[in-house]
């Protein structure tokens, strides 16, 4: 057996996190993005655009990202389409990432009160209107805590990406595991790299929804 | 060579796969169950308990939303027994998806509850209820039923993690899929099979959610 | 409600009906025309394949693969996998081989191709001095911890009763973590393995038991390849003539290669 220092073991779980990182910013930004698209689909008036809008929320918010990474990778292969791994990865998480956030901020638009939807209609806007200059500034601010709160699940969302073939925390802390045989510091360790990533944004989202659920309030 | 797609050994594994789903659908139910009731008790601490509590219940909140469940699984099993806590793989994975349902939905309970305005309290005392009257009446039914929606996606994201509970033995639906695949080297047919199985379990975990929600707030419903 | 989910599933099983993959030319041709071979090897099953401290794989299946390309003449890229996707890494073209000390059985072997025996699989059932077993007969009424589609497994469900449960750990750590904290009574693994948790002195020693038969592990390869699989076939008999195989299986198992193998 090959002997793994403290240090050894600390030094390839760090290097692992540069993947679970950048690969949490990948598909959050991504997410962010194709989720506002997904978000406005699913509140447009018409029916069909609606409707696939849900299909894909409960598509991929209703089966395991696990299954939707390998089938991302591997079902594109089996059908020609030879994929890199880091595209598949990305991809996958980004489409898991947007079917929640485009959910997380459809509650926010539509926890406006009905009355600013008709009020503004009332000024004469159009539904585009409405939306750029009364719905979504007050939904922006009521969004932030959850969405902020949610990148803690796409940064432990990362870990399933060792089923395509990326070493990232987890998966080294496995790979480690097996060679050491001593799982209690290593994912001991695991757990404190996870926690240190993801307590930060937790925080963060507590503070921003104190603050903002305050300046709600004094309105 | 070309790569055809072979349900053929469907049949042969149909009660591994029955099995798995029953072992996928008991986890789901006791930990949503008795998790939603860990949730509410420490939702109620951090609101109104002792103040000593409160700093424990934020921890272990902290503790379990930042580190994955995979990990939280492994100490609950491996690790426990070293403390003389042994327990089967079984109630080791029904115990981690509680503890993990448990801190999600103080969370998302407290958050319901603090919208609650303060003059309810008040108004609760004042018609003599007893404090837990007063919560359960006017603090807890109109926060859950206002957080409804977001502990239902909870529910159902805790639902389609507990694949994880494979990893120590626990006889769920992945368990299924992995050992037929280890067996056959259908690794495609078996997970495609159980990906569909995923999907209609969570389509019928939100229509259950969803009817439970409609019974539990029913005037209030229609009052609004 | 109900009409979306089904749209949903509807799709979804449409998107997976009718797959197939390109038809490939001559395997061993594209490996020659590429020069290099990419092969699938473990890196959570030590002694076969794991890490050594840089993360890198190691163990006997890595350097069979070094064998097999330095004999083709071509350069080697490994590729780590596990149980859950060693095999569509293959079916979908992105590995050549998987020398991932794969045992067969008549179902495996309908999907894909196997190579003549590459190594042999010293493993056994390991228990502390409290347990008495010493065949497969006696292990009646114990629970008993494998590694997930290991050759052990395939072995041990084969042979042993309806009386003995048979707990399938996900790796080699979980088979061993349930041994040590005492969810298990005995497990079966390497003997390299075993002897490595002794040397730790743990609290629950897992001392041999008794020996499981040998079965012996193969390369896969994707079916219908002729060509592939003459010239790996070819690269085993002479590594087992030239002892090349021998120092392989000394460096990793600690044991020669058994005469049967």
């Amino acid at each position: 057996m090959i002997e793994f220092t403290l240090w050894d073991i600390l030094r390839n779980l760090l290097l692992a996190t540069r993947w679970t990182i950048l690969l949490s910013l990948v598909s959050f930004v991504g997410g962010g993005i194709v989720g506002l698209v997904v978000m406005f689909m699913r509140i447009s008036a018409n029916k069909a655009v609606a409707t696939a809008a849900r299909a894909y929320i409960e598509l991929f918010q209703g089966t395991p990202l696990l299954m939707q990474l390998f089938l991302a990778f591997f079902g594109l292969a089996l059908l020609g389409m030879t994929v890199p791994a880091w595209l598949a990865a990305g991809l996958a998480l980004i489409l898991w990432t947007a079917s929640f956030l485009a959910e997380i901020w459809r509650g926010c638009v539509e926890a406006i009160a009905k009355g600013q939807w008709e009020a503004s209609a009332s000024l004469g806007m159009g539904r585009i209107q409405q939306l750029r200059y009364v719905i979504l500034p007050q939904a922006l601010r009521i969004a932030i805590p959850p969405t902020v709160g949610f990148s803690v699940q796409v940064v432990k969302g990362t870990a399933l990406t060792s089923i395509i073939g990326f070493v990232e925390l987890t998966k080294a802390g496995t790979a480690v595991t097996n060679a050491t045989f001593q799982p209690f510091t290593v994912y001991g360790l695991v757990a404190l790299i996870y926690f240190a990533l993801c307590w930060p944004l937790s925080r963060t989202s507590q503070v921003l929804e104190r603050k903002l659920n305050v300046a709600h309030h004094n309105h | 060579m070309g790569y055809q797609l072979n349900f053929g050994w469907l049949p042969q594994y149909l009660p591994v796969l029955i099995d798995g789903i029953g072992v996928t659908i008991y986890l789901m139910a006791v930990g949503a169950v008795l998790g939603c009731l860990l949730g509410t008790v420490c939702a109620w601490t951090r609101a109104l308990g002792p103040n000593w509590a409160r700093p424990v219940v934020v921890a272990y909140v902290e503790l379990i939303r930042n580190t994955p469940f995979m990990i939280q699984l492994f100490f609950i099993f491996f690790g426990l027994p070293s403390l003389g806590v042994q327990m089967s793989e079984l109630e080791a994975a029904t115990l981690a998806m509680i503890v993990n349902l448990g801190a999600y939905s103080c969370e998302i309970i407290r958050a319901g509850i603090q919208a609650t305005p303060r003059g309810q309290f008040e108004a609760g005392a004042s018609l003599a209820m007893t404090p837990f009257e007063t919560f359960y009446h006017v603090v807890l039914i109109p926060a859950l039923q206002r957080i409804w929606p977001a502990l239902s996606s909870q529910i159902v994201i805790v639902m389609l993690g507990s694949a994880v509970v494979s990893q120590i033995a626990a006889q769920d639906l992945s368990y299924a899929a992995n050992f037929i695949q280890s067996r056959n080297f259908r690794a495609f047919e078996t997970y495609i099979v159980s990906t569909l199985i995923y999907l209609v379990l969570s389509i019928l975990l939100r229509q259950v959610l969803a009817g439970i929600g409609w019974a539990l707030f029913p005037k209030r419903k229609a009052a609004r | 409600m109900h009409r979306r989910s089904f749209i949903t599933l509807a799709t979804l099983v449409a998107a997976t009906i009718g797959l197939a993959v390109p038809a490939q030319a001559d395997a061993l041709a594209d490996i020659e025309a590429r020069g290099t071979i990419k092969i699938a090897v473990p890196q959570d099953f030590p002694p076969f394949g794991s890490v050594g401290t840089d993360l890198q794989p190691v163990g006997y299946d890595i350097d069979m693969a070094e064998l097999i390309a330095e004999k083709l003449g071509v350069e080697l890229e490994l590729v780590p996998v596990t149980s859950a996707n060693r095999i569509p890494y293959l079916q979908t073209g992105m590995v050549d081989l998987v020398i991932s000390s794969l045992g067969k059985n008549p179902e495996r072997e309908a999907v894909i191709d196997f190579s003549d025996a590459y190594a042999p699989f010293f493993n056994g059932v390991f228990g502390p001095d409290t347990v008495t077993v010493a065949a497969i007969e006696d292990l009646g009424g114990y629970t008993l911890g494998v590694t997930r589609g290991s050759v052990e497994d395939l072995e041990l469900t084969e042979l042993v009763g309806d009386d003995v449960t048979i707990q399938r750990y996900e790796d080699n750590n979980g088979t061993i973590s349930s041994f040590l904290s005492g969810q298990v009574e005995l497990i079966a693994t390497g003997n390299v393995v075993a002897a490595a948790i002794l040397e730790r002195n743990p609290p629950i020693r897992p001392e041999l038991k008794f020996l499981v038969k040998n079965s012996p592990c193969y390369i896969g390869m994707n079916k219908d390849e002729p060509e592939l699989m003459a010239a790996v076939n070819a690269i085993i008999a002479d590594a087992k003539a030239d002892g090349a195989l021998e120092a392989i299986s000394m460096e990793w198992l600690e044991q020669p290669l058994p005469a049967d193998l």
